[in-house]
């Protein structure tokens, strides 16, 4: 474990009600491999935080408990006021409607034009027709991709398809947009488009909890930072870069 | 929950993923079909081989041939005695007249006279003795057989007895064999739903992100198999309706099943056909996707 002292750097002030809040949270997986020690963070509602650290340092983890992919294995995960330990298994769906999540590898079906995909979000959580020819468009047209609607996702870019997965991710009107890596397979220029969504996302009222380890993006955007190291938060620190500047 | 979306849903990939993978489907479907014939076609042979035995159960009974000209005082005493006899129900005293008249009535009834050529026949007299039940044969037949009256006894027991264990040994038989061919179409099934549940995985995966609650992800599946089972079984009643015209008289002639019983015979049938298939399906989809479809997370 790592120096104590190093963390955390800047006390935030709770003057919202978190979104997102950890307490005294460990996580070690079924093989014995320790992935997160002693978390402490919160996130009040329309923050937009990064999370950085090396590979294998718990980043994937810290997101998997959040939409309760996982259980810690000590501590309190809290996400949109439910304690997820308590939480029952059949209101795990409900908790994902609160939460949109993209991944660095997209994640869309193959087979689907990316209308199919946005509105296959929708179907299969029971809305109506009329709901989703509603708010398909809506979506698309937010992110850029209305006049792309009927490719399939082979015929789109990288930085198109990490939209379309955004789309999807947003199909709920989410608290929160997690997003682990998602500049991971995207080259500089678009990664800046994606982030400027994401930003655009964020103003309209949606908490960003954003994994990366792009440090051109983190250190241009001084936002607020958390820093993991072997499982260890090191720092939490607003309007702060990549690399510690101290 | 909208039960109209989630029913639409939940049919609309069902029939989807039966066509997706369609050699597969069909191939368990057609196991359905060979167990649901092979079921039907041991019920109608049941059905038959029980009502030849109903029938056999009303005809059993003890003929008891009387010596030549008894005393109508003697005979009226072993008439007595055989009524008061535990499990005699009737007792019919058929004179060598009557026998006659009898014989004669048959070969009318066959179109057929019968003709002596004048010679004078004189038939046996007897007692036809009706039982309550086909078991009481053995003990009237050994209290008659102390009578000096009577010179021979002659019953349909032992066919009774033949034809109970027929039907014992056909329905374990059966039963048996129905059972090794559902475990094959229960694998057929649960394969079937396995890889259907695989080449999904994918869309399993987002619906699960995206918080599609357990039965949006399940019923699709436990409804794919329940649609193979329900189609072998349509095809079953089809095929059994079809072949039902030549097996009737069969039924009848040869089991003695009355008409009427033979048509609603056919009624049930489809509906345990139906059931079958449908329980066939509903169970092995039920147990692969619990066995596929892990409910965590
Ligand atoms: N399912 C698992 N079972 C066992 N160990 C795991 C599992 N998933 C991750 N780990 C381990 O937990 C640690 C944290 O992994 P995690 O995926 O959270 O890291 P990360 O910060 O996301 O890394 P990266 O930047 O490479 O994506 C690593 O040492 C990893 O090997
Ligand atoms: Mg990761």
């Amino acid at each position: 474990m790592t120096d104590t002292l190093q963390r955390p750097y800047v006390a935030r002030p709770e003057a919202v009600d978190p979104v997102i809040s950890m307490v005294d949270v460990g996580m070690t997986y079924p093989n014995g491999k320790v992935a997160l020690v002693d978390v402490n963070v919160s996130i009040p509602e329309g923050d937009f935080v990064f999370l950085v650290g090396p590979s294998g340092a718990g980043k994937s983890t810290f997101i998997r408990l959040l939409i309760r992919e996982q259980l810690p294995t000590t501590g309190r995960v809290v996400v949109a006021g439910r304690d997820l330990s308590t939480m029952r298994r059949g209101q795990v769906p409900s908790l994902r409607r609160r939460i949109g999540i993209v991944f660095q590898d997209f994640r869309l079906l193959p087979a689907k034009t990316v209308y199919e995909n946005v509105a296959f979000a929708l179907e299969v959580t029971g809305a109506t027709n009329g709901e989703i020819r509603r708010r398909v468009p809506r979506l698309l047209n937010l992110v850029g991709l209305h006049e792309h609607d009927d490719h399939l996702p082979a015929q789109l870019s990288g930085g198109e398809q990490q939209r379309t997965a955004i789309a999807r991710a947003l199909v709920h009107d989410p608290a929160m947009l997690i997003a682990d890596e998602p500049t991971g397979n995207l080259d500089p220029v678009t990664s800046w488009d994606l982030i400027q969504l994401l930003i655009q996302i964020n103003a309209m009222g949606t908490t960003v909890l954003m994994a990366t380890h792009n440090q051109e993006i983190v250190n241009a955007m001084r936002r607020r930072v958390l820093a993991l190291e072997h499982g260890t938060l090191v720092r939490d620190e607003s309007s702060a870069a990549y690399e510690r500047e101290y | 929950m909208r039960p109209f979306r989630f029913i639409a849903f939940a049919v609309v990939r069902a029939w989807q993923g039966f066509w997706r993978n369609a050699m597969m489907s069909l191939a368990a479907t057609s196991t359905v079909v060979l167990m649901l014939v092979l079921l039907s076609g041991l019920l109608i042979v049941l059905a038959g081989l029980d009502s030849g035995l109903h029938y056999i159960e009303s005809k059993v009974g003890v003929t008891a041939r009387l010596q030549d000209s008894l005393p109508q005082p003697q005979l009226d005493t072993l008439l007595a005695d055989i009524r008061a006899l535990p499990g005699v129900s009737r007792a019919d005293y058929i004179s060598p007249d009557d026998a006659l008249n009898r014989l004669k009535e048959f070969y009318q009834e066959q179109g057929q006279t019968l003709d002596l050529g004048g010679a004078p026949i004189s038939l046996y007299a007897s007692v036809e003795i009706s039982l309550t039940d086909p078991n009481f044969a053995e003990s009237v037949q050994s209290a008659l057989g102390e009578r000096p009256e009577v010179e021979r006894i002659t019953t349909r027991q032992v066919d009774y007895a033949k034809l109970l264990s027929i039907v014992g040994y056909v329905r374990t038989v059966g039963f048996i064999a129905l059972a090794l061919v559902g475990l094959t179409v229960l694998f057929m099934i649960v394969n079937m739903i396995r890889i259907a549940v695989y080449s999904r995985s994918g869309e399993i995966e987002i619906m699960r992100l995206v918080g599609a609650s357990d039965s949006f992800i399940r019923w699709p599946f436990i409804l794919e198999g329940i649609l193979c089972g329900v189609i072998g079984a349509v095809v079953t009643i089809i095929l059994v309706a079809v072949a039902w015209e030549p097996i009737k008289p069969i039924m009848v002639r040869v089991f003695q099943m009355p008409t009427a019983v033979s048509t609603d015979f056919l009624a049930v049938l489809s509906a345990v056909i139906l059931g079958v298939g449908l329980g066939v399906g509903a169970v092995g989809s039920w147990i692969s996707v619990r066995a596929n479809l892990s409910s965590a997370t």
